[in-house]
């Protein structure tokens, strides 16, 4: 029987899983309120800290480049991580599965939709808070920042599938798990304070996770000052190969999650 | 003999920490190509279980099922390529997104091209009289639209077998009836295109299944026409009694000499007892059983049989009295 | 049965549900480390925040109590504002119960603070493991012994009560929306930034310092901290007695349950008049 090639339909699994979530921001704005005006309350909060502590201005930057990498971490546990689990309480998880398509494109699809929110809620960060405050930028390296915050996101992405196959296995617990991954990976991640404060073995645990790295990396080329956690260069290889470590994990533990679900009727138990 | 979908000693049992049950227990079952085959059985049957394994969310415990020829276990992905699911009372998709792009949406997960199936979509809007509700959001749509639209969905992606779960479940008349005609109107455009139904309702599979297989405890206890398992109660004479509300009876008229099968069921206030009776002579016995009870005869009348009757004389009891059990 | 025990039953009703909606989804003992793994990862953000800048220098004891105890009591706020204000919206949208809870006998303020007493007794056992914690890893100038527990418990109690007052009118607000997912988040960051709870709010600008003042809560840190640590408070209100920053929690207390009740009136109204007390809404 001839049908639509896997390719095919990967990818327009992916512009249409990205559909709801593109047309979804503009026929509901109130999202807009909450994006920008949370991180940016919270970004806020923290740079007051240091201005109670007297910092240098640079560490004023580090909250605000924080900020900007955590709209991406918050998109990939509530909107990608957490999806499947909502999709199955809904319904759709079923429809999903049944469909001849891969549940990795549904992901990306979702995050591709999610990207824009994601975008918007760093713009508001960086543009908000870095001129509230006065906070200047080296401008020297800028495209090398943005090339690694491109690598990062994609690292984060693929980590993000790996996640949402986990999820799966989660009843209502998962909503607290998703919780739970937020201050801790704030942490570990040094979002708020240069990655080289957490020391070798914490920063060593936290580098798993690939905004510690890509963190480090752009704050090194655009806060000069910044205290090295890692050479630049070893970071960038290391995140190039989180992508590929957490691709190829991603689409095992999506296989296996498929096959698992099926055999525990995961797929089609619905949960609140 | 060219077969759509076959099953073969499918077992499913459903575990947890503290009990284990058993949803199919050996279903062998062959639906031809081109049939309107009907899962006919009361809440908890299995039939859900049956549809779940068919459309490949769901693996059997043990046996082995087939659809399209293709193995639902290992040929998973293939077999996605030729099957549609619609379930009754869904609420699925993005409420926010017009009727128009939901249907849209759906079919670009099975590759299709967007301008055909754009047309498509239209064709199916205008003849499910959904035209008008094309670019409403879909959440301000009625349970019955709603429906619809969940059938039009199943229909876009031009699937060779068709699984519906209930889908008319929680419908008016207008709209179940529309459902159905559109199910009949699909399977007239293409022979080679296959139904299986899982319904509660007797009427729907009468109606609208060319084959009827009744499930029970997950089990088959009969499959056939609909005319062939009523044929089963045709030496029975079916006989409706209706009365007053009252004490416990059902027991009572089973226990009279003749009364081969009997169930309840109670409507506007009034219990309505469906008695299968070996000879006429029996409801003399009925009437005094009756007449001792002290409730009071708001009817009597004799029928031709049903499915549900044809459920009764196999199960021994009626489809509510099952679900209860 | 007399009006009152039919209340007093819906209080008890209330409080099971809002505990058992919190809490029984595992183990209790994971459901303890999840209570204290963010806000035990908040203090050590600060912690670290700190001793960058400090780099360890003498004194550090007094300033790091004084984020510590901020975030472990910040715990209140969290549940009781955030967490009651959005089971108020989730109520609605997601069990689609509360229009039962609503035509109840029970009164609603009893629902609600039987809900938001649920969350606070999450919040206690994370603020009391988080302190606990905290004070031997970094070694705190808190002594069990020395706590000033009457003040502690006045301030804390007068404090929690403007905290409901305050979720419940805003829980109350936020059924106008359709989709008020994060709100209940969002009402709680504000109230983070001008509550004194991580830096004192002489560091905010004259209008957000302005408004700070006239919130309870930065009142009840000012009392948490020097009920904590006496003399080594580090103290955002230096010219204040103990009783004169007592007098002002009460007094901004007061004033918010007022305006509270106000603004709870006012949603209340508006959500029957525009039927959004059984409303579809996303959660």
């Amino acid at each position: 029987m001839n049908h639509p090639s896997a390719i095919r339909i990967f990818f327009k699994t992916i512009v249409a899983r990205a559909y709801p979530r593109f047309v979804g921001s503009h026929r509901n704005l109130t999202w807009l309120v909450t994006e920008t005006l949370l991180p940016l309350i919270g970004t806020i909060a923290m740079i007051y800290v240091y201005r109670a502590l007297h910092a240098p201005a640079r560490y004023l930057g580090f909250v605000v480049l924080g900020g900007v990498l955590l709209a991406f971490w918050q998109n990939v546990i509530w909107s990608m991580a957490t999806q499947f689990f909502w999709d199955r309480g809904g319904g759709n998880l079923e429809l999903f599965a049944m469909a001849p398509t891969s549940l990795a494109a549904i992901l990306l699809g979702m995050a591709l939709g999610g990207v824009y929110m994601s975008l918007t809620r760093s713009a508001a960060v960086l543009l908000v808070a870095s001129t509230l405050f006065g906070i200047g930028y080296s401008t020297a390296s800028l495209l090398p920042a943005l090339g690694i915050f491109v690598l990062t996101v994609c690292a984060l992405y693929c980590l993000g599938m790996v996640l949402a196959s986990l999820f799966l296995f989660y009843q209502r617990e998962a909503w607290q798990l998703a919780d739970a991954l937020q201050e801790p990976i704030y942490f570990l991640s040094g979002f708020y304070f240069p990655v080289r404060s957490l020391g070798a073995v914490v920063g060593g645990l936290g580098s798993l996770i690939p905004l510690t790295l890509g963190l480090d990396a752009i704050r090194q080329l655009v806060l000069p000052g910044t205290p090295q956690f890692v050479p630049l260069a070893w970071e960038v290889v290391a995140i190039v190969v989180q992508i590929v470590a957490y691709g190829v994990l991603s689409q095992v533990s999506l296989r296996y999650l498929e096959l698992q679900s099926r055999q525990d009727a995961r797929l089609i138990l619905r949960s609140t | 003999m060219d077969i759509a979908v076959e099953t073969k000693a499918l077992r499913r049992v459903y575990r947890s920490r503290r009990q284990e049950v058993v949803a199919l227990d050996g279903i062998d079952l062959q639906v031809r190509r081109g049939e309107r085959f009907g899962v006919l059985g009361p809440n908890g049957a299995g039939k859900t279980t049956l549809i779940k394994i068919l459309v490949t969310l769901l693996l059997p415990s043990s046996g082995e099922a087939f659809v399209d020829g293709l193995d639902v276990i290992r040929q998973f992905r293939e077999v996605r390529h030729r099957i549609a699911m619609v379930s009754g009372g869904e609420n699925v998709g993005f409420g926010m997104l017009k009727v128009r792009e939901q249907l849209w949406m759906f079919s670009q997960f099975y590759g299709m091209p967007s301008a055909q199936v754009r047309r498509h979509i239209a064709e199916l809007l205008e003849r499910l009289g959904l035209s008008e509700a094309a670019d409403r959001r879909v959440s301000a749509l009625s349970s019955g639209m709603r429906q619809k639209m969940n059938l039009i969905r199943g229909l876009i992606t031009n699937p060779r077998i068709l699984f519906l779960d209930e889908p008319t479940v929680a419908l008016d008349v207008g709209a179940a009836r529309d459902v159905r005609d559109e199910v009949r109107r699909w399977m007239a455009e293409d022979p080679s295109r296959t139904v299986i139904l899982t319904t509660h309702y007797m009427m729907e599979a009468d109606e609208l299944c060319d084959r009827v297989a009744i499930v029970n405890r997950g089990r088959i206890v009969a499959q056939g026409t609909p005319a062939e398992l009523k044929q089963q109660v045709q030496q029975d004479a079916i006989v409706d009694l209706q009365l007053s509300p009252g004490n416990r009876l059902l027991d009572a008229l089973r226990a009279v000499d003749g009364v081969a099968a009997a169930s309840v069921s109670e409507q506007d206030g009034i219990d309505r007892f469906s008695l299968h009776l070996s000879s006429d002579a029996a409801l003399s016995g009925v009437m005094r059983v009756v007449e001792g009870s002290g409730r009071q005869i708001r009817g009597v009348q004799k029928r031709e049989p049903t499915l549900e009757d044809a459920f009764v004389k196999l199960v021994g009891r009626g489809m509510a009295e099952e679900e209860q059990a | 049965m007399s009006e009152a025990i039919a209340q007093w039953r819906g209080f008890k009703a209330a409080t099971r549900l809002g505990w058992k909606i919190s809490s029984n989804w595992t183990q209790p003992l994971i459901f303890v480390i999840y209570s204290v793994l963010r806000p035990l990862s908040a203090a050590f953000i600060l912690v670290i925040m700190y001793r960058v800048i400090s780099g360890g220098a003498p004194g550090t004891g007094a300033y790091l109590a004084f984020l510590v105890s901020g975030v472990a009591f910040w715990s209140f706020v969290q549940y009781g504002f955030a967490g009651l204000s959005n089971g108020i919206v989730e109520d609605r949208g997601e069990y689609k119960m509360l229009k039962y809870v609503y035509t109840s006998p029970a009164h609603f303020y009893v629902y609600l603070l039987g809900r938001g007493l649920a969350q606070l007794a999450s919040a206690a056992a994370s603020a009391v493991i988080v302190l606990v914690v905290a004070t031997v890893a970094l070694r705190l100038p808190i002594h069990p012994l020395g706590v000033n527990y009457p003040l502690l418990l006045s301030a804390s109690f007068l404090a929690l009560l403007a905290v409901i007052g305050m979720a419940m009118a805003y829980g109350l607000l936020l059924l106008q929306a359709v989709d008020a997912h994060g709100y209940g988040e969002l009402g709680s960051g504000v109230l983070y930034v001008i509550s004194g709870a991580i830096f004192p709010i002489t560091v905010l600008p004259g209008v957000l310092a302005t408004l700070a003042s006239l919130s309870p809560l930065v009142y009840w840190m000012e009392l948490i901290r020097r009920s904590l640590l006496g003399s080594q408070a580090i103290r955002m209100f230096p010219a204040l007695s103990d009783g004169d920053v007592m007098l002002r929690l009460v007094v901004t207390t007061v004033a918010t349950l007022l305006l509270a009740h106000l603004v709870f009136t006012w949603a209340d109204r508006q959500a029957r008049r525009k039927g959004l007390i059984d409303m579809e809404s996303n959660w």
